[in-house]
Formats: C-alpha cells, sequence, structure tokens
C-alpha cells in the first residue's frame, strides 16, 4: 500500500469524498483526485460527478483503451528483454508485476498561430577560381569549379492553425513522459461520458490550468518554429529567429488511457515504473544504468587497449 | 433525406462547415459546442446503469466501448465519425443516348489527317454507358502564407529567397474522386458542367452506372486539402511570387469557410472497336460537343508524311549542292 501511495501523488487539495454507493448503500471514501471508484462492499463501478470547481474543466474529451492488460504486460516484457546490457541486472529478465489502467487528464489545445520571422537564406552558386600547384616538381596554374554561399535576409508572416497539441493536465505523469508516449490516434476521439471511464481509474486535472495553458503554448510556438524551418527557400538557412502570436486559443480536458506497471526487478531498489500507451502500445520507461557495469567495461578496454598498446610497442 | 436535413452551425474560428457528427473541426480543430448537460448540484457516486438490464456497465477494452457484462449490449458513445462519403447532388443528363452516339460519330469523322478513312464507316460500337462519376466540389477563402526562390532580384546566385501572405478565394474547385476516368480526363470535363443544376435524386437514361466515392470523410478532407496547396501553389506562380523562375516554392494554408460539396456527374463511356482493337471515349452529359477520347492512327499515312518530308529534305540538300 505504501508503493502505491508513492505513485500516485495525492495532490489535490480538499478534503476526502464521502459519498454513498448507489448499488448498496455503503459509504465511499475516496481521494478528491480521483474521478472513480469501486465500491469495496458491492464492487459495483461508479462515476464520481460533482458541481462544477472553478478553474478545473469537466473533460470533454476521452479516448478508450484499446490494448487490453495482457498485451501491455507482454509488450513491457519484449521492452525490458530489449534493454540495454548495461541496465542494471535483474531488469531484462524481470517480469512486469502488476497492471493498471488509468485514464490520465491532459489537456488537448488548438491555436491560430501568427507568426513574424527573419532569417539568412543561402543561395548557392557555383565560381571558377584559378589556383597554383605543384605538379611534378613544377608549378603550374590549374581552374576549379568552387560552391559558395550568398547569404540574403528574408522577413515574412506565417499563419496557420496548429491543431491537436496535448499537454499533461497531472502531476503524476509529466509532459515529458506524455511526450515519450505520444502520438495518440485522436481520430478515436470519444465524446466524454462517464461510461467511457466506469470500471477505471480516472484521475481529476491535478495541474492548474495556467500551467496547462503555458506549457500548451511552448509547445504550440515549438510546433510553428518546426514548420518554419522546414518553410524556408534557398539551399540552407541560418539565424531564424521568430515571435509568433497566438489568436483563437481553445483547450479541452481529454482523458488519455495510459497503463502503468511497476516492475520489481532487485529485492533492495524501489520499483521501475513503466507506461504504455493504452491505444498504440508505445512503452515508456527509464531502466536504470549500472555504474558497476559500466565500470567494469570501461576497465576492461582500458586493460584492452594496453595489451594492444604493449603488444604494439613490443613488436617495435 | 433526413440526415441532409439536419443543418449544423459552421466552426466558430474557422467558420469551416461541420457534419452533424463532427466533435472537432477538421480544419482547425475547435471542439464543437457539445449538447447541453444537466448540472451537478452536490457531489455523488454515479453508476452508469445498461440501458436494457440495469446492471452496472464497464468500459470492456475488447469491445473497445462501455459493455455490460451481464447482457452484452454496447453501449454507444460518441465518436468522430467515418463514414464512406455518399453524393449529395446529381446532376441531370442533359445528353440523351442518341445524341451521344451522334457525338461519337461526329468525333471519329473530324479525325484529322492522321486518321484511317473510313473510320467513321467501319468502326463498331461495342457498349455506351451512361455513368454518374463522382467529384467534390468545394468553395474556400485562403490565408497563404508563402515561401520562394525565383529569378527576381538575383545577384550572384541564380536564385533570390521571397516570402509573402496573401488571400485567395477559390469558388467552386472540382476535386475527381473517380478511379474509372483518369484525372486529365476529369479535369477536362469539369468546367463544361452546368453549376446550380444539381437535383436531390439521380435523373437520367435507364441503367445509368453510379460510381460510388471510395473515400472515407477523413480521406475527402484530406484530398480537398491536398487540392487547395496544389492549387495555391499553381495561382502563386501565376504573378504573385515576382519572376519567372521558382523552385522550392513553399505554402502554410489556414483554411476559412471551407464548403464542399460532393457531386454526381454524369458522362457517357462508350467504347468502339477498329480492326479489332478496342478503343474508349468519353462523350460529357451535359454538352455533347465536348468529346474526350483516343482513336486510332493510319501507319500509312504517318509513314507518307515522313517519306514526303524527307523527300523535301533530300531535295534541299541536293539543291543546296548544286548551287
Amino acid at each position: 500500500m505504501a508503493e502505491q501511495s508513492q505513485q500516485t501523488p495525492s495532490a489535490v487539495a480538499g478534503p476526502l469524498l464521502h459519498l454513498g454507493c448507489q448499488s448498496c448503500g455503503a459509504r465511499l471514501v475516496l481521494e478528491p483526485a480521483l474521478r472513480t471508484t469501486r465500491c469495496p462492499y458491492c464492487a459495483a463501478p461508479a462515476v464520481v460527478e460533482r458541481p462544477p470547481v472553478p478553474g478545473v474543466p469537466e473533460p470533454v474529451f476521452a479516448l478508450g483503451f484499446a490494448l487490453t492488460h495482457m498485451a501491455a504486460k507482454a509488450q513491457v516484457a519484449r521492452w525490458l528483454r530489449s534493454r540495454s546490457r548495461f541496465t542494471r541486472s535483474g531488469i531484462r529478465s524481470a517480469a512486469p508485476g502488476e497492471v493498471r489502467g488509468v485514464y490520465v487528464p491532459a489537456y488537448l489545445y488548438s491555436v491560430l498561430a501568427q507568426a513574424r520571422y527573419r532569417a539568412s537564406i543561402g543561395e548557392n552558386y557555383q565560381e571558377t577560381e584559378t589556383y597554383t600547384t605543384t605538379e611534378n616538381g613544377k608549378t603550374v596554374t590549374r581552374t576549379r569549379t568552387v560552391t559558395r554561399t550568398e547569404w540574403r535576409p528574408l522577413e515574412g508572416e506565417l499563419s496557420s492553425y496548429v491543431a491537436d497539441v496535448l499537454v499533461t493536465a497531472s502531476k503524476g505523469l509529466d509532459n515529458a513522459e506524455l511526450e515519450a508516449l505520444e502520438p495518440f490516434d485522436l481520430r478515436g476521439l470519444a465524446r466524454y461520458t462517464p461510461a467511457l471511464i466506469s470500471g477505471w481509474l480516472a484521475e481529476e486535472p491535478s495541474l492548474t490550468l495556467a500551467q496547462c495553458e503555458a506549457l500548451a503554448r511552448k509547445e504550440a510556438v515549438e510546433r510553428v518554429s518546426g514548420l518554419l524551418s522546414r518553410f524556408m527557400p534557398g539551399d540552407s538557412h541560418r539565424g531564424l529567429e521568430h515571435e509568433s502570436r497566438l489568436d483563437w486559443e481553445a483547450l479541452d480536458v481529454c482523458l488519455l488511457p495510459v497503463w502503468v506497471l511497476a516492475v520489481k526487478y532487485a529485492k533492495d531498489a524501489p520499483p521501475l515504473r513503466v507506461l504504455v500507451n493504452g491505444q498504440t502500445g508505445a512503452v515508456h520507461g527509464k531502466a536504470p544504468i549500472s555504474p558497476w557495469k559500466v565500470l567494469a567495461a570501461v576497465v576492461a578496454l582500458l586493460v584492452v587497449l594496453a595489451v594492444g598498446w604493449l603488444f604494439m610497442g613490443g613488436g617495435r | 433525406m433526413s440526415a441532409e436535413a439536419v443543418r449544423v452551425a459552421p466552426c466558430q474560428r474557422c467558420d469551416c462547415a461541420l457534419e452533424a457528427e463532427d466533435l472537432r473541426c477538421p480544419i482547425c480543430g475547435l471542439t464543437a459546442p457539445p449538447p447541453p448537460r444537466a448540472a451537478v448540484e452536490r457531489a455523488r457516486a454515479r453508476v452508469v446503469r445498461c440501458d436494457s438490464c440495469g446492471a452496472a456497465v464497464e468500459y470492456s477494452v475488447e469491445a473497445k466501448a462501455p459493455r455490460c457484462d451481464y447482457c452484452g449490449s454496447v453501449t454507444h458513445v460518441e465518436t468522430t465519425a467515418d463514414p464512406v462519403e455518399q453524393a449529395q447532388h446529381w446532376l441531370p443528363f442533359t445528353v440523351d443516348t442518341e445524341a451521344a452516339r451522334g457525338a461519337l460519330m461526329g468525333f471519329l469523322g473530324r479525325g484529322g489527317f492522321f486518321r484511317p478513312s473510313g473510320l467513321a464507316q467501319e468502326a463498331s460500337l461495342e457498349s455506351l454507358r451512361p455513368v454518374w462519376w463522382p467529384a467534390w466540389m468545394f468553395d474556400a477563402g485562403v490565408d497563404v502564407s508563402w515561401t520562394a526562390d525565383s529569378n527576381a532580384g538575383s545577384r550572384r546566385s541564380d536564385w533570390a529567397p521571397h516570402a509573402g501572405r496573401t488571400r485567395f478565394d477559390f469558388q467552386g474547385i472540382p476535386v475527381p474522386a473517380s478511379r474509372g476516368l483518369k484525372v486529365k480526363e476529369c479535369e477536362a470535363l469539369a468546367p463544361h458542367y452546368q453549376r446550380g443544376s444539381g437535383q436531390d435524386t439521380p435523373r437520367g437514361p435507364e441503367g445509368a452506372h453510379i460510381e460510388r466515392f471510395e473515400a472515407t470523410r477523413s480521406g475527402a478532407r484530406r484530398t480537398v486539402l491536398g487540392a487547395v496547396e496544389r492549387l495555391a501553389r499553381e495561382r502563386l506562380q501565376q504573378g504573385v511570387i515576382p519572376g519567372s523562375r521558382f523552385r522550392n516554392v513553399h505554402v502554410a494554408v489556414a483554411l476559412s469557410s471551407l464548403r464542399t460539396q460532393r457531386l454526381a456527374l454524369p458522362v457517357f463511356v462508350l467504347a468502339y472497336r477498329y480492326r479489332d482493337k478496342p478503343y474508349r471515349v468519353l462523350v460529357h452529359g451535359q454538352d455533347a460537343n465536348v468529346v474526350l477520347g483516343e482513336a486510332p492512327i493510319s501507319p500509312l499515312r504517318v509513314a507518307a508524311v515522313i517519306l514526303a518530308a524527307l523527300l523535301v529534305l533530300v531535295g534541299m540538300l541536293y539543291g543546296a549542292r548544286v548551287l
């Protein structure tokens, strides 16, 4: 139990909720960060509905799980086997443990980006130049064709919609982890209805709207700069700068399917957290590297080099 | 037709047309306004019940939908629908079968010098099929940002970079969706249709074949967006980008008020045989003067022309030597 509470940080402020089970009438006590629960007495799955809280929007979309928990486990087992030899011993042979399906809240953001950019565009041209060289002991003059680049300044505007930006709204799963699990196939998007998450673990957004907006804007501007670097004419470009104005922002809560696994690989180490995209099966985790193995490899390499050097030195 | 009658307000951000099932705008990604939901007054733990048996429903990965474990019924969930496209408007045939046959004869008779003589008499008509071919027709306003290299203002290099932003209004641009016709044929046929003559039901000769749209809605949108980009690129090179030679033409488009119609356009597909070889000819379904197709070339006449040209050449060379 202690491990579990470490994995799901209960960061949402507010007291525990006391609700009645609709099936058997028992009292349910649950954390405010959760959107679903299961009655411990009658096992009835329930979805929490509560009055709107300012700054915490209701989910608009949900992506349903498409990968069964057996398939998720198999993906993780394959992922563990394919880790590098330098990971800590036990990881490559560890068996995936308990699997939990969680609907992680995220914001789906779209915007009309208007960017002004400046860059130096390189246009290549060919030139013949003469040079002197020595051939058979004589100095001779020769010509050759060289490619040179002429740099021309360019300024302009770009306006484009940036849609499908996903940023995390959960403190339990940071944005880098979400990016590692992306892409999600948003064609499978469904309008949120409680039935979609019934019987599964679902979190409430635990990051504030302002934090998520900042993340989303950053990602949108990054996308614009990626777009711009592909947009530049010429043979090459440098010094690309841009400032983007973001108009018509829209963001909605979308629940994303993620399988969370704890892999226990050693008695003394905390379990390794592995995430699986519940739709596509993409696996993300940080397998710790064993410093001893790396050290041993470096030492072995040095020994080989030293022996080689001695051998070469002896041969001379 | 009742599904067509449901009018959906266009997207609030880009004013593009939405379909009834769209959860988000396919162009700009803005969420379509959700149906109003009853406000919750106090917190409660709601058990989602099965509509048929009343048992608790849970989301099932196998069914990819909420499913009742007791009776197995699956709850419908609103998703982004992606149905196969269906024609909305059928343009009527105004050319009848006889006129189409006459148009073929006229086409074969016109011929030109290289056609074998007596083609119109010897060719035997094998089949004449009226067909409705599918196409999309769109109107859109496009905010195009572009960059390109052109020869205008170039210095040492042949190329100089240019950038700009312009607005195009596209009206009634056809995008063929037919697999049976070639893109070139579709492009030649499309401008001769009478816009606005669309009807809700197919009307034409008996046994007319209706070629189905094979694309789904998302595929259709991709095709239309591809056509917008291609067209924008073409128009930019006709006077917008300075210069006369271009390379690296990049465009970024922000569409507004995109409206797409799905049309079925009439055409006659004729096949005739001349000396055991089949040939295909298309006769426009609304304008019998538009005939596209292939016709045999007389090898004798071609040989005669080449021979004549050679003779003239030899004669000239000879003449030059004598002089």
